[in-house]
């Protein structure tokens, strides 16, 4: 298409389409998660305009932060090419060491505990994915087993001493308007953010999961770059399991199961690319969002919640199957043209 | 993905003399017998040997499972098993994974319950076989055609599956089992004079068909050369897509059929009584030999895997460890095995 037919209001739009912001979001697969999250969040606030109250912002945001960090966790995994199925049990190994240790120890111990048990766990996986070059499907899978039913030794039902206290500060009102989860979020995210795009090692992530033999090839330490992957996939894991134990003010041995689908979904509802290389932590959060209040949404639309296990897919399906078929429309189109 | 470096011999599984065999004499035939037969014969049946091993390290700790009766026991537990994985070991052949099994499994065992009224006993299980080869065809259709990943695919399905179990069966608790289902299922038979449940030869016929399929036609060597090369497949002049999409469709089958065959046995079914073969199925798959990248696997595999994997459980249970015990153990044999493997491929 030629610049001089396009109107001028056009190429305005043409030209924030193009801003280098715009791009990058576009690149990395973001724009169609966005876009579904603006709607669902439109029609959310048109069916409930109650969402907007402080007490139900404070229970949507308890909600889907624990999934926004699973599913960031996820992501970092799928940007290296791999993908954990032991996410879940990681979540659950750092739920219940957390709550446990919160009986005995000071907070700021207890959360280095929570920590320390995931990383163990992320740490286990990447060295066999990235210095024994297993398969990460399997690994994890085989790890997913492990951990679990460590996590069930660790706490065979759900307690553990998480106190009012930890619940005010993650998950309570500790902010005046501001849900402190989603405060915390923003935190850890711009935290990963800055290591993914504005460190050595976030460039080298992304390198191995778009091309492993070059990043060697270039003398630089792709397993290593892999291995620190999993470490900090493992270790964002672990501060969404704590989210998760604060909000909910218990640890429980199976709280982290549901995470391992709903956080793979998300990844892909992101628009990540699970050959690696490609994806948004912009894009993550959002289509956790989404994925994490398709079940209110239906509550308070007054439709039976079981719903939201056909919508949530559908969802996933439409936003990352549209794309594909608009652009095998495009192609069909442009060839019968030419 | 990853590609191992293998040999041509070691990429193909059992049987495959008949169809692609002919075509290439050359490389492989040079190599001894002995080394061909080390490359190709264990795959499956190492799953069988190490059964075989823990069988009698078994019966060492207690005298008592050396008997038929113990072998029996564990059979027919890891027969349920293989049952519910031999579908998952089409998906993972060609080259894919297939995570809607739990929910394909309650969707069949529901829907049939629920078709029984109006269709009959016979006319329900066509009705839910069908009802779940659709739900293959769709993932097949969505992972061929629109190229989404297979783990996303079946994930989506298996939720909106799960939606659709409890949207549909109200009450999720049915236990009323036609009498044709408990026959071919739990009803004991006499075998070679041994008295074993129905579900135990009929899950080994099934195998033996499973088998014949994918090593005997051409379709079934068709699903390993998709899994392994796809698109060298292509330029084979290979319907890639259409191998594909039938491969899941086996796969929700097989699923589907296995939840019919659950119902049957454990006389009950809800809408979360396929869980346990999420991970249960991969790692029977993964056990059994089968390459989780893809091209390679066998139905025998898959039984040895699960049967290991029983064993794995009755040693357990008489330990008396409990079924947390039992989960860690799994874990570790499956990384045992694929650690195993890597090696082997890599050699």
């Amino acid at each position: 298409m030629t610049t001089a037919t396009v109107r001028p209001r056009q190429a305005g739009a043409l030209r924030l389409w193009n801003a280098p912001g715009i791009t990058r979001l576009r690149r990395e697969g973001a724009v169609a998660p966005i876009t579904a999250f603006v709607a669902f969040f439109l029609v959310y606030v048109i069916i409930n305009p109650g969402l907007l109250t402080r007490f139900q912002l404070q229970t949507a945001g308890n909600l889907v932060v624990p999934l926004a960090l699973a599913a960031l966790g996820q992501l970092i995994i799928v940007l290296v090419g791999g993908i954990d199925i032991s996410i879940g049990a990681i979540m659950s190994l750092a739920n219940v060491v957390f709550a446990t240790a919160m009986v005995s120890l000071p907070v700021p111990l207890a959360i280095l505990a929570g920590i320390a048990a995931g990383l163990a766990c992320g740490l286990f996986n990447g060295y066999l994915v990235a210095y024994l070059r297993l398969p990460a499907i399997a690994v994890t899978l085989a790890s997913a087993f492990i951990i679990g039913s460590i996590s069930r030794e660790v706490m065979d039902r759900p307690g553990g001493g998480i106190t009012p206290e930890f619940y005010l500060a993650t998950s309570g009102e500790l902010l005046p308007f501001i849900p402190i989860s989603l405060f915390w979020l923003a935190v850890i995210a711009t935290g990963l953010w800055f290591v993914l795009q504005r460190t050595a090692l976030g460039r080298h992530i992304y390198g191995v999961g778009s091309n492993m033999d070059s990043v060697s090839a270039a003398g630089l330490n792709a397993r290593g770059a892999q291995l620190a992957a999993f470490a900090l996939s493992s270790v964002i894991v672990s501060f969404g399991a704590i989210m998760l134990a604060g909000s909910t003010i218990t640890g429980d041995p199976r709280s982290g199961d549901p995470y391992l689908l709903s956080s793979i979904a998300a990844v892909a509802l992101a628009g990540a690319s699970f050959t690696g290389g490609r994806g948004s932590i912009i894009g993550t959060i959002l289509a956790a969002c989404t994925l994490g209040l398709v079940g209110s949404l239906l509550f308070f639309a007054g439709i039976n919640s079981y719903w939201q296990y056909v919508i949530s897919a559908l969802i996933v399906i439409s936003v990352v199957g549209i794309p594909v078929i608009w652009k095998k429309i495009y192609l069909a189109l442009r060839k019968a043209n030419s | 993905m990853t590609t191992t470096s293998s040999t041509p011999a070691t990429r193909q599984g059992p049987g495959e003399s008949s169809t692609a065999g002919g075509t290439e004499t050359g490389a492989p035939r040079r190599r001894g017998s002995v080394s061909r037969i080390l490359n190709r014969m264990p795959r499956s049946a190492w799953p069988l040997l190490v059964f075989v091993l823990l069988f009698v390290i078994g019966g060492l700790i207690r005298p008592n499972l050396l008997s038929l009766d113990s072998l029996i026991g564990t059979a027919t537990f890891a027969m349920i098993l293989a049952i519910a994985s031999f579908g998952q070991t089409a998906a993972v052949i060609q080259g894919g994974i297939d995570l809607s099994v739990p929910n394909t499994i309650a969707f069949s065992a529901l829907s049939y319950l629920t078709l029984i009224g109006p269709l009959g006993p016979v006319g329900g299980f066509i009705g839910a076989l069908l009802a779940g080869t659709l739900i293959g065809v769709v993932n097949g259709t969505i992972v061929a055609k629109l190229g989404l990943t297979p783990i996303v695919t079946t994930i989506a399905m298996n939720g909106l599956l799960f939606g659709v179990v409890l949207l549909t069966f109200k009450n999720s608790e049915l236990t009323v089992i036609p009498q044709f289902l408990t026959d071919i299922t739990a009803t004991k038979i006499d075998v070679f004079g041994l008295r074993v449940a129905a579900v135990l030869p009929l899950g080994l016929a099934l195998m033996l068909l499973l088998q014949f399929v994918l090593s005997y036609t051409g379709w079934g060597r068709s699903l390993f050369l998709v899994g392994s090369a796809p698109e060298t497949a292509k330029l084979a002049g290979q319907p890639v897509d259409r191998i594909r999409i039938a491969g899941y469709a086996l796969s929700s089958l097989l699923a589907a059929f296995s939840g019919i065959v659950i119902v049957g046995f454990y006389a009950q079914a809800s809408a979360t009584m396929g869980s346990e073969y999420l991970l249960g199925s991969v790692a029977a798959v993964l056990v059994g030999g089968a390459s989780i990248a893809g091209g390679r696997g066998s139905m025998i595999g898959t039984l040895g895997g699960a049967l290991v994997l029983g064993q794995v459980a009755t040693l357990v249970a008489v330990a008396n460890l409990g079924s947390n015990i039992q989960q860690l153990i799994y874990g570790v044999i499956v990384l045992i095995v694929i650690a195993l493997y890597a090696k082997r491929g890599r050699d």
